[in-house]
């Protein structure tokens, strides 16, 4: 046991703050958990721990997949979204964050809707902050099981070829799988229509791809991005019906290229983003990722919380 | 408090005066102007000078006072304080108050307000009423109250129609209109720069070019309407001073200025998310800061201004993309422009005390500064190689909303001459 946290940073707020040694820590230890997961079983890693599941922004998957990985670590938890929180009332974020610190927190596991909120809650801490995904920001923990999810499927990253397909503007998501596959070493392509695409092209330092056969041509990886309500109302795209002729994903593209794998973030459109005859597929990967979810947050929670042992 | 100045550096572009002289202020008044020493009385401080000018009182044309109807971000007297405080003997304050300054009602409640003050507190009067970019303002009548120019600021006047109504009403008494320059729907919600920074960060960008087509845009119509005059406030970016110079070159009578903020901070400090660096407009590239840097230095930027805008501390400490816009700018205002501009051998000393004194003052047209005998003390004396570090405890603005704290500047000001009062800075 050490004082040090297991992992470079101290915290999680976005992908650049692991390294691809901290990604492979965080894997083997995901790997422990699911080799030698059983029924109801419990680790100890977080006891006499307390996690905050600070969720200032409406969610159901991320939430459930922290609450029970903190649960499985032994951790107490405790949860509140927005609706039901004093936030409706006009408390401000920095109080609502020193009434709970006052509770004695250990780790905040945050999402919010504004960009930066994950980062100006861990400024005003001691605890440990996770983000969960802070507004068009990044969505760290997605991007891990994410990987985790190719790499049990390709043993492997260098050479590998992803096509992040979809919403790249608004998605937190995308932010952070493109840095992380890339800091893994995989090859990045993004394709997405002209409206929802930044317009400084070489932030990234990847390559774009403009229509989805060219995309299914080139990738061992689709990962599809899910269309917000919000964008379909906006105007920034003709139509739905537009953006799923063109932008859309079909048991067609799979057809042609059985061993191409499919992530998605869920929850899905069907009929928009991808054909419901996909779900079928057998290399569609959507509900991996949601059990690879639990077990990398297990790990993260376990690898943060070592600074307080 | 009378002061005698041995041996202190006079500037004055109005009598293209600089050299070293002995000044003794006495009663508001200046007593002694010579190069020879003079005997003083008890009453009277001696200050060792060497190291000091002294220029006409700084002038900032551009100041959210935020009286009436936000006061706990500022009132017109902390306002005047924390201006006399940072070398400014005057300001003229925004419109965008609650009411805003559309009648004759409000001008008379702040200038009452700012009676007896050092500081001059001159006003902006808006230019459609309540700001809302639809029906002119009674523009005749508010200047017949003491407004000096008309502005919509903090929203720009989109609708093309309304700003050539305005210029065509201004044109009777040649009235002086300024601009606040967005294209609205191009910027809604911005929070920084759009640039490759802000899609990393996921913040909604505001594109130099919304800033742009409203300077070319309003350059267009003034000159249609009779080359009428036209102050672009707060320019940001380099296609704007761009505009602007041609504008100047082919005799149009177009000015404008630039915020301390805006021409020595880039957009690239936003990756911490700082509330403290969220204005409008935003923070711009490098290439934007050399083109001010430039515009300063050709002449295309008349003037330095503050756009001091206070906000409390609750308002600012939130999450950034919720936090007003705006940072408070009169207290470091004088250090930036002669850490910046004068040491880094931008702007020459003179040049410095012409964009902060003598040119927002002639476009306002209001009277020459002269030192002579005899003659009511508006004077901004300060210390040329002083270094020190930004403290906001030593502010006098109700709000400390600035990312400047800590930073070493280099030059403060130290005595704030005007309407028979004395201020000692103590910055």
């Amino acid at each position: 046991m050490t004082n040090q946290s297991a992992l470079s940073k101290p915290y999680l707020l976005e992908a650049s703050d692991l390294t691809k040694e901290d990604v492979f820590r965080i894997f083997a230890q995901a790997q422990f958990y699911m080799d030698d997961y059983e029924k109801g079983k419990k680790y100890d890693d977080l006891k006499g721990l307390t996690v905050a599941l600070a969720f200032f922004e409406p969610s159901t998957r991320t939430k459930l997949s922290f609450e029970l990985a903190a649960k499985r670590l032994s951790a107490d938890t405790f949860s509140f979204q927005a609706s039901s929180s004093s936030l409706t009332k006009g408390e401000s974020l920095i109080d609502t964050l020193r009434t709970i610190e006052a509770m004695g927190v250990h780790i905040y596991v945050v999402r919010h809707g504004n960009s930066g909120a994950a980062k100006f809650l861990q400024e005003n801490t001691s605890g440990v902050v996770v983000n969960a995904g802070d507004g068009k920001h990044e969505h760290p923990t997605q991007a891990i099981l994410d990987a985790f999810t190719i790499y049990r499927h390709f043993s492997k990253f260098e050479g590998l070829r992803v096509t992040i397909i979809g919403d790249i503007l608004h998605s937190r998501v995308a932010r952070s799988n493109i840095i992380m596959l890339k800091t893994l070493g995989a090859e990045v392509r993004l394709c997405s229509p002209g409206t929802l695409l930044p317009r400084h092209k070489n932030i990234w330092e990847v390559e774009y791809i403009d229509n989805v056969d060219d995309a299914v041509e080139w990738s061992d990886v689709l990962l599809v991005l899910r269309l917000q309500h919000e964008r379909m109302k906006s105007g920034i795209i003709p139509s739905v019906r537009e953006f799923s002729k063109y932008y859309g994903v079909t048991l067609e593209h799979f057809s042609r290229k059985p061993e191409m794998i499919l992530l998605h973030p869920g929850p899905v459109n069907y009929g928009i983003e991808l054909e419901y005859e996909v779900s079928s597929y057998p290399n569609c990967l959507i509900e991996t990722q949601v059990t690879h979810g639990v077990f990398t947050r297990m790990a993260l929670l376990a690898l943060l919380a070592r600074k307080y042992k | 408090m009378n002061i005698y100045f041995e041996k202190i550096r006079i500037i004055n572009p109005y009598q293209e005066i600089d050299a070293q002289f002995d000044l003794w202020i006495k009663n508001g008044r200046i007593m002694h102007l010579s190069p020879d020493s003079a005997k003083t009385d008890e009453d009277t401080r001696i200050v060792n000078a060497e190291s000091l000018v002294c220029s006409p009182g700084l002038f900032d044309m551009h100041v959210h006072f935020r009286e009436p109807g936000f006061e706990h971000k500022e009132t017109t007297l902390t306002g005047a304080e924390s201006a006399a405080n940072g070398g400014f003997t005057g300001v003229v304050c925004m419109p965008n108050t609650e009411p805003a300054i559309d009648n004759v009602p409000v001008c008379e409640y702040i200038a009452n307000r700012a009676k007896g003050n050092l500081v001059d507190v001159f006003i902006a009067g808006a230019i459609t009423m309540g700001r809302k970019g639809e029906r002119i303002s009674p523009m005749l009548e508010l200047l017949e109250s003491g407004v000096v120019y008309f502005t919509d600021d903090g929203t720009c006047i989109t609708k093309s129609e309304v700003m050539r109504r305005a210029f065509d009403y201004a044109a009777t008494k040649d009235i002086l209109l300024a601009q606040h320059c967005e294209e609205h729907s191009l910027t809604d919600n911005f929070a920084m720069d759009e640039s490759a920074l802000s899609y990393k960060l996921g913040l909604k960008g505001y594109p130099t070019v919304a800033e742009e087509i409203i300077v070319s845009r309003d350059i267009r119509l003034a000159e249609y309407c009779g080359n009428r005059r036209i102050h672009f406030s707060h320019v940001s970016s380099a296609g704007s001073v761009e505009l602007i110079r041609t504008a100047k070159s082919k005799g149009l009578r177009v000015s404008c200025e630039v915020t301390p903020h805006h021409f020595t901070l880039p957009n690239s400090l936003l990756d911490s998310y700082d509330p403290n660096l969220k204005m409008n407009p935003p923070l711009r590239s490098d290439q934007d800061i050399n083109a001010a840097i430039e515009g300063l230095k050709d002449g295309t930027i008349d003037c330095i201004a503050t756009d001091h805008a206070p906000h409390s501390l609750h308002e600012k400490e939130v999450e950034y993309e919720k936090a007003p816009y705006g940072v408070v700018g009169l207290e470091t205002s004088l250090g930036l422009s002669l850490t910046y501009l004068y040491h880094k051998k931008v702007l020459s000393l003179r040049e410095i005390i012409e964009k902060m004194s003598v040119n927002p003052r002639r476009l306002l047209q209001m009277d020459d500064i002269v030192f002579d005998i005899g003659s009511e003390a508006n004077i901004t004396i300060f210390g040329l190689d002083e270094e020190w570090l930004v403290n906001k405890s030593n502010f006098k603005s109700k709000s400390l909303n600035t990312p400047f704290v800590g930073m070493k500047l280099k030059g403060k000001p130290v005595f704030t001459f005007n309407n028979g009062l004395v201020h000692e800075s103590e910055l």
